[in-house]
């Protein structure tokens, strides 16, 4: 890199047997000497290499030692702005195999600054680390953590705030255990998935019934019958009986709808039914593990999808159990 | 065995696939089909609705297998070799002919989905150590109390028991804080009430609650008291029709 210097003192006179550092020759007796940086070099050699004018106020900048002045200097060397194509005086930003104004190095897609917040090159472009994480997050399909910028493995991240995290960068808003994917958002607060079901569903005092706040309802009674207290529960509103209308997907409203096959978060489409959710492609018939869709009928096993064929293929005795139970849940 | 099995089969060998449906294809042993448990790189396996009465040992071999499910067979026996698939995570053998467990089940402690609906369990064929078990189907078995050990598969968060013959249940189950399912219909309980006909689904950690009251605690003092006699078996269409087919 060139350097600047200021001219640092003249030395006096000549003496003995000096010579000039830029044209090899002796001092004549009384006659200025020069010193740059150690040489020691006539007045008049101590000048710009390329227009043989002494230095405006002693300022010149070296290079390859050899010394110009400052307008030689700009034209022959200075960096050039890539972006505005004027002179980088001053801080000059390298990066992308060019030179920039601090100013003129920004992202390429959003057009923040870059020189201070770093910057990250992707496929050629300087981006900001948030941009770049919405291209490799559009390209792999994998997120990239707003909080770290590392990538999340598969399946495991949360959406907080709009953006991908890593669950771990926050902790359960009621026991403030360290977070795992597994985590719920409740209003706006983050919550494991421990306190998350233990706020569950409350009881009603009053009429003992088990309110819960969602299409599903469950009774829970406490009747008093000959004599003794029964703990009565039961399904009331749930009609899974096959038909598509029990059966609906909808985008992903909050984060961490965890499938019940593989056990892990939702990605897209969330199929949720027979009081669980499943991903789309996990949502299959138990019996022969095709792939079930909006359109497919299904007969409800214990809360899991049988298709219909396979549900021809059962033993008459059980046809019969499911499809009573199916009547019975219909009626209510 | 067909040439479409054994085509299947080969071509999964030589393309990779990760996924073989065998399901319906009339099988009885799939010991004889060459090369099948060879297949290393096999993520999931179905063998629905075929007549297999038992599955080979060499199924050990199948080292990626994720999901394995042989629902509705003959199957009387499970090979020890499950054991040894240390990935296998889903498992339904529901609708088979099972009496008993192969104890090396247990240390294919990976397993999250179990699904042995319709088989004739009882007590005693049920090795523990299901630390990662998330659901356990056993509706339509023979079981009339459970192992206490139970209430260490602390990850329960579906437990299916109707249509068995259970007099009791074990206080261990209140451990299982996890559960959001529990199906308890049609078995000789006493303590909670017959009335429980209908498909019962609940959130467990309610009722729990409620099971940890006093109220509810002198209920089933003064029921243990009264030493009633459980409801007698009832002869269960299912096993009638067992016994006839064999
Ligand atoms: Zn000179
Ligand atoms: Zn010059
Ligand atoms: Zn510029
Ligand atoms: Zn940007
Ligand atoms: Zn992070
Ligand atoms: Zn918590
Ligand atoms: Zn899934
Ligand atoms: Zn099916």
């Amino acid at each position: 890199m060139p350097v600047q210097h200021e001219l640092t003192q003249n030395l006096g006179y000549g003496i003995g047997n000096a010579i000039c550092a830029v044209c090899q020759e002796s001092f004549g007796v009384d006659e200025r000497m020069v010193n740059s940086n150690g040489q020691i070099l006539h007045e008049r050699c101590f000048v710009c290499v390329q227009c043989f004018q002494p230095f405006p106020e002693g300022l010149f900048y070296e290079y390859d030692e050899r010394r110009y002045c400052e307008d030689d200097f700009q034209t022959l060397f200075a960096p050039c702005c890539k972006q505005c194509g004027k002179f980088v005086i001053g801080r000059v930003i390298k990066a992308m195999q060019a030179n920039w104004h601090p100013d003129c190095f920004r992202c390429e897609i959003c057009n923040d600054a870059l020189a201070d917040s770093g910057f990250v090159k992707n496929a050629g472009r300087a981006l900001c680390k948030k941009c770049n994480a919405d291209e490799k997050t559009k390209k792999t399909g994998r997120y990239v953590c707003r909080k770290c910028h590392t990538y999340i493995p598969e399946g495991q991240h949360i959406m907080y705030m709009g953006e991908p995290v890593h669950p771990w960068h926050y902790n359960c808003f009621s026991c403030n255990k360290e977070l795992d994917h597994l985590c719920r958002k409740r209003d706006t607060e983050l919550y494991c998935l421990r306190c998350h079901d233990k706020m569950g569903t409350p009881i009603c005092g009053a009429c003992s019934i088990l309110c819960v706040p969602s299409v599903k309802s469950l009774f829970m009674v406490i009747v008093i019958m000959k004599g003794k207290a029964w703990l009565t529960v039961k399904l009331t509103t749930m009609r899974y009986s096959g038909i598509k209308k029990n059966l609906s997907i909808f985008p992903k409203l909050l984060f961490g709808d965890v499938c019940f096959v593989c056990n892990k978060a939702i990605v897209g489409d969330v199929v949720n039914a027979l009081n669980k959710c499943w991903c789309v492609q996990h949502f299959t018939c138990i019996g022969c593990s095709i792939s079930l869709n909006l359109r497919s009928k299904f007969h409800e096993f214990d809360m899991q999808p049988l298709c219909k064929k396979c549900y021809e293929k059962m033993p008459l005795e059980l046809k019969k159990r499911l499809k009573k139970a199916e009547q019975t849940a219909n009626r209510k | 065995m067909s040439k479409a099995v054994r085509k299947i089969v080969e071509e999964s060998r030589e393309k990779g696939y990760t996924e073989i449906d065998l399901g319906d294809k009339g099988l009885s042993n799939i010991a004889d089909i060459p090369g099948l448990t060879q297949l290393r790189n096999l993520v999931r396996l179905t063998l629905s609705h075929n007549r297999l009465t038992t599955l080979p040992e060499s199924i050990g071999g199948l080292e990626s297998l994720e999901y394995l499910n042989v629902f509705h067979n003959h199957i009387e026996e499970l090979p020890m070799a499950l054991g040894n698939l240390k990935k296998l995570r889903y498992f339904n053998a529901a609708v088979n002919r099972l009496s008993s467990l192969p104890r090396g089940l247990g240390t294919a402690s990976g397993l999250e989905i179990l699904d042995l609906t319709y088989n004739n369990l009882q007590k005693g064929s049920l090795p523990g150590n299901f630390s990662q078990l998330r659901a356990l189907y056993l509706g339509d078995n023979d079981f009339e109390t459970l192992p206490d050990d139970i209430g260490e598969f602390r990850n329960l968060q579906v437990l299916v028991l109707r249509d068995n013959e259970l007099i009791a249940l074990p206080k261990t189950l209140g451990n299982l804080t996890r559960l959001r399912e529990l199906h308890l219909q049609n078995n000789r309980l006493t303590v909670l009430p017959p009335e429980m006909e209908d498909q019962i689904v609940l959130g467990p950690s309610h009722v729990f609650e409620y099971i940890k009251t006093d109220a509810y605690k002198s209920v089933y003092e003064r029921h243990v008291e009264s030493a009633a006699v459980p409801p007698p078996k009832r002869e269960k269409e299912k096993n009638a029709k067992r016994s006839r087919r064999k």
